[in-house]
């Protein structure tokens, strides 16, 4: 795992998803369709470098995120951003780097990550939605769109990112 | 669990202070200017494929500007005569210099730089901060209506909450206190958003009170925080509220929340400052 380009490249992905990404979402979709790149880029890092690599990783973006956008509350993403890198990290040691199980520890993790907001949120009695409304409005289809994307990123990502031959020795052990 | 014990007492701590320490701000600035330089092209890129799709519509709108600016160009001679008698008049009555400037305000351009993607705490970016004199809490209108308030505040840019956000059923609901435009004298609601229809609502309305579908809504200044006059939406519909004593109105809201561009931060002259 090139950690230094990861993050450099991460950063980039952070400053399209604040910048760029508004602007090419349909305007009546603009809250409902909420992508996260350094999500996408955590669970890579948790998939290539491993849990602890992941953790830090999603701590420090999901943290740099709450402060570049500090409404209410500092520390949502921060949290949860560094329980599913470390969580998919633990999951995915003994899986081999299937397309498949990116996939499914995309999805899962976009579902169980807004949900966590969603309940920090509800918790400080910040939001007045139910958790169906959040689900159908929001959660599902920003999942789908992380799935998306990050089938769009998988190829490159895998083959700038990680370094040449550790996904062979990480799958044989 | 440690970590779960320090990010629950974070988010705590974090929870309803406005100030900033000089990380976060620096944080704030230093990746603001970048987006800056992203979000604009990117802005005009996008409206110029809008604006090639209502190419047609430009004959008629420029047929509605031509007439609304002939009405602009009278109303403009009237206001000036009122002001003037207003001026006069405020004279004759002795009126103390906080009382002249209290309607007197100023708007500062600023360009909107980024948009966050938290669904539940949904905030802009614009690029003037303390260095050009924005304070929390201060209003922020597109050309159409009010958008939203200035939340955070670092020297070079500040962070500002739609009004989409003042949830009535949440804790740090602001609300917005309306009147109908002609009738400011004579009627009063507040304004919070209702997000699962994606309007605002305007309550308390007394139930003498005769609002109307098609009635502009509007600031009412009463209260302090935001300026008088800034247009909020227009009038859906208007029914008796929870406990039938008062009713409660559905305001379109005038300003769209999403794919912002320009927009302007309304400085009120701080006469209250010593």
């Amino acid at each position: 795992m090139r950690m230094n380009r990861t993050i450099l490249i991460t950063l980039l992905l952070l400053l399209v998803q604040t910048s760029i990404l508004p602007w090419l979402i349909p305007s009546g979709w603009s809250d409902r369709l909420l992508p996260h790149l350094p999500f996408v880029m955590t669970v890579f890092v948790a998939l290539f470098g491993g849990r602890y690599k992941a953790f830090f990783f999603g701590l420090g973006f999901g943290l740099l995120e709450d402060i570049l956008f500090y409404g209410e509350l500092l520390g949502t993403y921060g949290f949860s951003l560094a329980l599913i890198g470390y969580l998919i990290g633990l999951v995915g040691e003994r899986k081999s780097h299937l397309l498949s199980f990116m996939l499914l520890a995309i999805g899962l993790g976009s579902l169980i990550m807004d949900s966590i907001v969603y309940f920090v949120y509800q918790l400080f009695k910040l939001t007045g939605d139910s958790y169906l409304f959040a689900l159908y409005w929001q959660i599902v289809p920003t999942m789908l769109l992380h799935v998306a994307i990050a089938l769009l990123l998988y190829l490159p990502a895998r083959r700038k990112l990680s370094k040449p031959g550790s996904g062979e020795e990480k799958s044989a052990t | 669990m440690i970590g779960l014990i320090l990010f629950v007492s974070l988010l705590g701590f974090s929870y309803g202070r406005t100030g900033l320490t000089w990380p976060e701000r620096f944080v704030n600035d230093a990746v603001g200017t970048v987006q800056e330089a992203l979000y604009r092209p990117v802005g005009a890129v996008s409206d110029f494929f809008r604006d090639l799709g209502r190419l047609s519509d430009v004959y008629e709108e420029n047929e509605q500007l031509r007439q609304t600016v002939a009405r602009y160009t009278q109303d403009k001679i009237r206001y000036n005569m009122i002001e003037n008698e207003n001026k006069r008049l405020q004279d004759e009555l002795h009126f103390t210099e906080r009382q002249k400037q209290l309607y007197d305000y100023r708007y500062l351009i600023a360009q909107v730089i980024a948009s966050s993607s938290n669904p539940y705490d949904k905030t802009i970016k614009i690029n003037l901060g303390s260095n050009d004199g924005i304070k929390p809490k201060m209003a922020v209108t597109t050309v159409d209506g009010l958008v939203g308030l200035v939340s955070t505040v670092s020297e070079f840019t500040s962070t500002v909450t739609p009004i989409s956000e003042l949830d009535s059923a949440s804790a740090d609901a602001i609300s917005i206190a309306a009147t109908v435009l002609g009738r400011e004298d004579q009627s009063f609601g507040i304004v919070d958003y209702d997000k699962e229809n994606k309007v605002l609502q305007m309550s308390k309305i007394d139930e003498n009170d005769q609002v109307v579908e098609g009635d502009l809504i509007v600031t009412s200044g009463l209260g302090n925080v935001l300026p008088k006059g800034l247009i909020i939406g227009t009038v859906i519909s208007n029914q008796v509220g929870d406990f039938g004593l008062t009713h409660t109105a559905t305001i379109e809201p005038a300003a769209k929340f999403d794919h912002l561009n320009e927009v302007f931060v309304v400085v009120t002259s701080d006469v209250d400052a010593p």
